[in-house]
């Protein structure tokens, strides 16, 4: 796709209305179908976090091979759910909306964020990225890597004020579905520490400790981190092209859950996870000539 | 209702300690199979230090 582009210099010289047709022509061609490997990876990976439970209190499976593989499940609970939030599985009126609606409700359930809130405060980042008043994500800036880590530790202490964002974004959103939202979130909270406490008090501390409360925290700062620091680090700046970079991860594509192309998931929300490297690589040139943030990569 | 919620989430440090912490800390100390001082069962054990740090949490607003 690259290849049929012209030149950096061409594209630079090329006046803003065809520079943006030409853009959304390379991005509509990464759009489209049902990205079923996403729909997989949504209800297979909570199949297997749930399995899991009855698998090490039965005694099958050790709970030192089970920590991890938890652990595994919590992280990657979030994509496939993000998937549904942007409607990329199916849109509202198709035949498959149910199915993009189960994905999201079902897959983030290990995190305990309610598809709702997910849907509603991540629109919100979308729309105000980067700005320290209106996206509820703007508390993960950080001055580097190690200082993201720590605040993303300080931000779930009890007294931070950062870990309000989400529910002041549904507050000022006010609307039904928002306040709708904010109680399924208590909900989602209390049922947590319910049967965090019925699991301590009847035996089952460590095995809760290990297979959920413990997960959660490291998932917690792996998902901050990689989807929401280090793609808009250093989270300054403002509009289309210069909120979101391309970074290069020490740990690759795969370990960094494909957000060293999250550039291209806030240029075109609708294009699938799966299918942004491809896209990112397609789109480059165009990107270079507006000057966007590519890094490395 | 929303008050009621209010002190639940205000008092929540101290409620994981008690309900969470002290269990999980108790329960690990039994798995390490080490004697208690004064033969102490390890719940009670998990209970001080799930109140006191629970307690703490809630007065300062952090764990860590």
């Amino acid at each position: 796709m690259s290849a049929a582009l012209p030149d950096v210099a061409t594209l630079r010289d090329m006046d803003s209305k065809a520079l943006n047709q030409l853009e959304k022509s390379v991005a509509d061609t990464f759009m489209g179908g049902v990205p079923w490997g996403s729909v997989a990876w949504g209800l297979g990976n909570l199949v297997v976090w749930l399995s899991l439970w009855p698998l090490t209190l039965s005694g099958l499976l050790p709970l030192w091979a089970a920590f991890p593989i938890a652990t595994l499940c919590v992280m990657l609970s979030y994509l496939p759910s993000h998937e549904a939030q942007h409607r990329i599985i199916a849109r509202e009126g198709e035949p498959l909306f149910w199915l993009n609606e189960l994905v999201g409700h079902l897959s983030t359930i290990p995190l305990v964020l309610p598809y709702g809130v997910a849907r509603l405060t991540h629109y919100e980042h979308h729309k105000h990225t980067n700005d320290p008043a209106l996206d509820p994500d703007a508390a993960t800036k950080a001055d580097g890597p190690w200082h993201s880590i720590v605040k993303s530790i300080a931000r779930r202490q009890p007294g931070s004020k950062d870990q309000a964002s989400y529910g002041e974004c549904l507050t000022r959103l006010g609307t039904p579905e928002a306040r709708a939202a904010g109680v399924q979130a208590l909900i989602a909270q209390l049922t947590y520490l319910t049967i965090l406490f019925a699991m301590a008090w009847t035996g089952h501390a460590i095995e809760a400790a290990l297979l959920w409360w413990l997960p959660r925290h490291i998932a917690m700062t792996y998902i901050q981190f990689y989807l929401s620091w280090a793609p808009h680090h250093p989270g300054t700046g403002k509009g289309r092209y210069r909120d979101t970079r391309a970074f290069r991860s020490a740990v690759g594509n795969i370990g960094s859950m494909g957000m060293q192309f999250h550039i291209v998931h806030h240029l075109y929300p609708r294009i699938p996870l799966m299918r942004t490297p491809a896209a990112y690589w397609a789109l480059r040139p165009i990107l270079e000539a507006r000057g966007c943030d590519l890094e490395r990569l | 209702m929303q008050s009621f919620l209010g002190a639940l989430f205000k008092a929540m440090p101290l409620i994981f300690g008690l309900g969470f912490m002290a269990p999980l800390i108790g329960q690990s100390l039994a798995l390490t199979g080490w004697p208690m001082p004064g033969g102490i069962a390890p719940i009670w054990i998990g209970l001080a230090i799930g109140a006191v740090w629970g307690g703490v949490a809630t007065r300062t607003g952090r764990w860590l």
